[in-house]
């Protein structure tokens, strides 16, 4: 291989694992150790990566280059997809090991960044099952199990297609909850259900911050005060647009109940 | 009471698991600690009748299952902890709050909200306290990368 493209090729190769880990739900401080890795199992001692959630900064400064390098990598959509995650943890781990040569590299990690994990029908299904086990847990009644799954139906149903719009992810959870307390309250008043309020609990859970605000600790408490402070943000926020939308949907609907 | 509990906590644990794509070979590993999770806190919330501390407790048992599990098939801990703590994530506070400010009873809105607050906080803290010291035993610093 030609030497002196080799450091930039493995940058790209380090930043690509990084950017798929970090969009998936991976904290910021194993992003970093995930690239420092990949990049010393593959020759480049002198690194410096720097990641926040909603970016990553990496850069080499090998004495055999004559120009650093550096690539900044801004991250726009998270999801959370922790399969991913976790197969470019193994990743590395065989790149470290030695087993996967630079050129082969590229093409393992698109596979893993392509894979879409399981079907839309079967999260769907196992959104509604979340909810209605929710319900069930916060002592709702069996009555309350079906409501629950159709509203976690319906929330699923309006939050995927707004995310996958580019709907911003306050909007997209003010929507959600609207609906939950929307269809929560028609189901009730169908006579479908004992307890709208176990209901409406049960349906968001699907929404609720729940990655966000652990990541958001675990960052904090390593020293990236930066990215926990970014993160619990994002929780505080997403946060209070559930609450948001699932209040101003009750104080619509009560009146006509 | 408590089989139904596990039943339904292992249910919501698995939805979960598959929304947020948890690897087929975990899933069931997976569902298992949030179950437990769950049972630790409702065991405790019922004896103590302090939901932070049994949030807590429970917390870090997850932490545990999660640390122990991940040592044992040398995959990443997240993908236990996530959905572990999941069942715990006071979702009902959320939405106990949200129907206070819609009420207008600010005074309850701020009772609620600062205790979902705090059970936020302490879940982190459950799962940072067996972190941190899983860290200590074996012998690993976070950041042990040195150019």
């Amino acid at each position: 291989m030609d030497n002196k493209k080799a450091p930039k090729k493995a940058i790209v190769i380090a930043l690509y694992a990084g950017e798929i880990m970090l969009k998936n739900g991976g904290e910021t401080y194993r992003v970093e150790e995930t690239m420092c890795y990949i990049l010393r199992s593959l020759g480049v001692k002198h690194a410096e990566s720097f990641v926040t959630p909603t970016g990553i900064f990496l850069s080499s400064d090998s004495p055999q280059d004559q120009n650093p390098y550096s690539i900044v990598k801004r991250i726009r959509n998270r999801k959370i997809n922790l399969t991913a995650v976790s197969e470019v943890n193994s990743f590395s781990r065989e790149m470290v090991a030695g087993k996967i040569s630079m050129d082969e590299a590229m093409g393992r990690l698109k596979a893993i960044d392509r894979k879409a994990g399981y079907s839309r029908f079967l999260k769907a299904f196992a959104a509604g099952l979340l909810a209605a086990s929710f319900t069930m847990l916060l002592g709702g009644s069996i009555k309350d199990f079906m409501p629950a799954f159709i509203t976690s139906l319906a929330v699923q149903a309006t939050v995927q297609p707004l995310g996958k719009n580019g709907f911003s992810f306050f909007l997209t959870n003010i929507a959600g909850g609207f609906v939950a307390a929307f269809m929560a309250v028609a189901l009730a008043w169908l006579g479908m259900g004992n307890s709208i309020d176990k209901t409406i609990i049960g349906s968001i859970m699907t929404l609720v911050p729940g990655v966000a605000i652990t990541n958001a600790i675990r960052d904090s408490i390593s020293g990236d005060l930066m990215s926990g402070t970014a993160r619990a943000a994002e929780a505080l926020l997403i946060a209070v647009a559930i609450a948001t939308g699932v209040g101003v949907g009750l104080q619509i609907l009560t009146p006509i109940l | 009471m408590i089989l139904e509990n596990f039943f339904f906590a292992l249910l919501a644990t698995l939805g979960y698991c598959i929304v947020f794509n948890v690897p087929k070979k975990y899933l069931l590993l997976s569902s298992f600690g949030g179950a437990i999770g769950w049972i630790t806190y409702v065991s405790f919330n019922s004896y103590l009748d302090s939901p932070v501390t049994a949030v807590f407790i429970a917390s870090s048992i997850v932490g545990l299952w999660g640390e122990i599990l991940s040592v044992k098939i040398k995959d990443l801990v997240t993908i236990f902890i996530i959905p572990g703590i999941i069942p715990l994530v006071p979702g009902s506070g959320m939405y106990y709050t949200a129907l206070a400010i819609a009420d207008q009873d600010f005074e309850q809105a701020a009772a609620t909200g600062s205790e979902t607050l705090f059970i936020a906080i302490t879940i982190a803290s459950g799962i940072i306290l067996v972190s941190s010291l899983s860290r200590l035993i074996r012998g690993r610093k976070i950041m042990s990368i040195k150019h």
